[in-house]
């Protein structure tokens, strides 16, 4: 299910936390309403962790991650470097990188298999990706934009790219990342998909000004109505055999 | 006939600028800000040719836009020629910006919410909805963009509504539509005068079909010249609307006795200790605005000014301190977002709330005419 919330009057929620299916990060300052409402979903499940990175609670633009890792800027302060090796998962790799282009957020993409990169990236950061996350890395544009941290987000099991993007592109992505991709917006038509939307493999977060037919489709996209067991029998119902005659 | 406050304010008139454009060399024109819209700020600033079109092509027989057109066209003329060859040396080329007056139109959404984000302080209320209900409003109302902006950022936006006429869709007539409710709620909070709160009860309770919110939104450094056209146009529109609107209704809706107007001010720290601990040169009060000083300030002899400022410490509380001074009641109010500017150290940042008569405009737009144009 896809939640709608705000933070501090501002509906740009995926700049202000990072979900992925391991952890969960949400920025510092705001009001209880907007951790707790990210609690009420997650806090059974995975570990919600307050934080800042670089003093600023931009953190969902500055770091990128999955479940197998984390990667922070080269100005993360040692405390909150600490504070997060403590906080997450022991599975979870928490790295520091030496990498000009500091907001990871703007310009990684990636779910647990796959990851888009700006094209300007260095070589060793590219290598840190790969080794860190665990996953492909793929120096990709979207729809002519080369931070494709922001313009697009996926998970493992579908993405949502700007409103932009032509059919080709995004058959190759498609082809790229495995999964069904859908051009669309959010927060009422801001193409800034990944400063509007945080999303895991389960439930997502979107900011309040989006619209029904914005989340009807980043429902779709996602799966996130069909996550009930019924819907995993019913896809398999080709290969089960129910009755020996 | 409700507030009769005589004002005897002895404050120097004198408009600051909180920015000042910066003046230093620079090697080549390309600006170095990472966001369309920084980049369309960065551009404006650096503009002294400002012109205005005014595009509503459904009033036709509107002498004023011509008038002032030619006479704000000469007047900028005047004022280039005068920094041009003052700042010769130091800019390579100006970055000309044509500012251009539209009317509301639901794309202009996200432009305008940005505007009013810090409209009630910080408070978590239906601002999406309140901005809905300014762009629903196309007949009153001003946003003004730059001409052949790809960005189409929005770098105003006035309008006059009517708070007694926005009803929530789900309930019954006399049940205000949600962000009205929000803004009403938040007004009635922060006063704490007794004498006050009772006037602002009326204002926003059983008078509130006669009163208009005056929303006036503006990035920082717009061409103070664009304001006498801006506010022109509203009242104009205002007066039009009255004759225009298909019903009755809302005609007469238009027809506002106050405007009320919620702003920003700062305040010395020590203004409320009577006045003798201020040095020489520093004023008690600093306005954000120029047309914020002319609605405080007399015309001439009296007339009715509800003042509340309100003091804000933290977000969930609000504390609240009357003072009296001269004879009518100011609240004040803190903002919770820091100031960083040297010389407004010895200054809180304020928020305040006016209710001017709608009889008094006129003088007002006089007197603003006055102000800019010299």
């Amino acid at each position: 299910m896809a939640t709608r919330l705000q933070y501090e009057n501002n509906c740009e929620v995926g700049v202000f936390s990072k979900l992925t299916n391991a952890y969960c990060l949400v920025a510092i300052g705001g009001s209880e309403n907007f951790y707790s409402t990210f609690e009420a979903e997650l806090a059974d499940v995975i570990p919600v962790v307050k934080t800042s990175i670089a003093g600023t609670r931009i953190i969902g633009r500055l770091c990128a991650g999955n479940k197998k890792g984390l990667l922070l800027p080269h100005n993360t302060t040692d405390q909150e470097l600490q504070h997060l090796r403590n906080s997450l998962p022991d599975s979870v790799v928490v790295q520091r990188i030496e990498e000009r282009l500091s907001a990871l957020g703007n310009c990684i993409s990636c779910n647990d298999h796959v990851a888009l990169t700006h094209p300007d990236l260095d070589k060793e950061t590219e290598e840190l990706i790969a080794d860190v996350l665990g996953v492909e890395v793929f120096r990709q544009t979207v729809a002519g934009n080369i931070i494709v941290g922001s313009y697009c987000t996926f998970s493992n099991i579908g993405g949502l790219v700007h409103p932009h993007t032509s059919i080709e592109d995004l058959d190759e992505l498609s082809t790229l990342l495995q999964v069904p991709l859908v051009a669309g917006t959010v927060n009422r038509g801001s193409d800034v998909i990944a400063a509007g939307l945080t999303v895991n493999d389960w439930t997502a977060f979107c900011g309040s000004d989006t619209t029904a037919t914005e989340l009807s489709v980043i429902e779709s996209v996602f799966k996130l109505r069909e996550a009930k067991p019924s819907a995993l029998v019913d896809e398999m119902r080709k290969s089960l055999i129910d009755t020996y005659v | 006939m409700f507030f009769t406050f005589f004002l005897q304010f002895m404050m120097p008139i004198r408009v600051l600028q909180p920015y000042r454009m910066p003046r230093k060399p620079k090697k080549n024109n390309r600006l170095v800000t990472f966001s369309p819209f920084g980049r369309s700020i960065a551009m404006a600033t650096r503009s002294w040719r400002a012109t205005k079109e005014v595009e509503k092509p459904e009033r036709q027989n509107k002498d004023l836009a011509t008038s002032s057109l030619n006479g704000f066209k000469d007047n900028i003329k005047d004022k280039i020629q005068q920094s041009d060859s003052s700042d010769d040396e130091e800019f390579e080329g100006d970055v000309q910006a044509d500012f251009v007056f539209f009317d509301p139109k639901p794309d202009d959404f996200h432009g305008v919410k940005l505007l009013l984000q810090t409209y009630l302080d910080n408070l978590q209320w239906d601002l999406s909805g309140f901005v809905d209900l300014i762009l629903g409003q196309p007949t009153v109302g001003t946003v003004v963009k730059i001409e052949n902006d790809e960005d189409d950022g929005v770098y105003s936006v006035v309008s006059a509504l009517n708070l007694g006429r926005y009803k929530a869709s789900s309930c019954f007539l006399f049940c205000d539509s949600k962000c009205v409710l929000e803004l009403k709620d938040f007004l009635l909070k922060v006063c704490q005068d007794m004498y006050v709160l009772g006037k602002l009860k009326s204002l926003v309770g059983e008078h509130v079909q006669h009163v208009g919110l005056l929303v006036s939104q503006r990035v920082v450094n717009l061409p103070p010249q664009l304001l006498p056209p801006l506010y022109d146009g509203l009242f104009e529109e205002v007066e039009w609307a009255t004759e225009d609107e298909p019903t009755k209704e809302l005609q007469s809706s238009f027809r506002f006795r106050f405007y009320l107007i919620i702003s920003k001010i700062y305040k010395h720290k020590n203004a409320d200790q009577n006045r003798g601990t201020l040095k020489n040169g520093e004023e008690s009060v600093i306005y954000n605005r120029p047309e914020d000083e002319i609605f405080f300030e007399v015309p001439s002899g009296m007339f009715s000014v509800l003042l509340l400022s309100y003091q804000c410490a933290n977000l969930t509380s609000i504390k609240c301190f009357c003072s009296l001074a001269h004879g009518h009641s100011v609240f004040a109010y803190m903002h919770s977002r820091l100031l960083l500017m040297r010389q407004l150290k010895n200054y809180r940042p304020m928020g305040l709330v006016m209710a001017v008569e709608a009889c008094k405009i006129s003088s007002f737009r006089e007197q603003l005419h006055l102000l800019i144009d010299e």
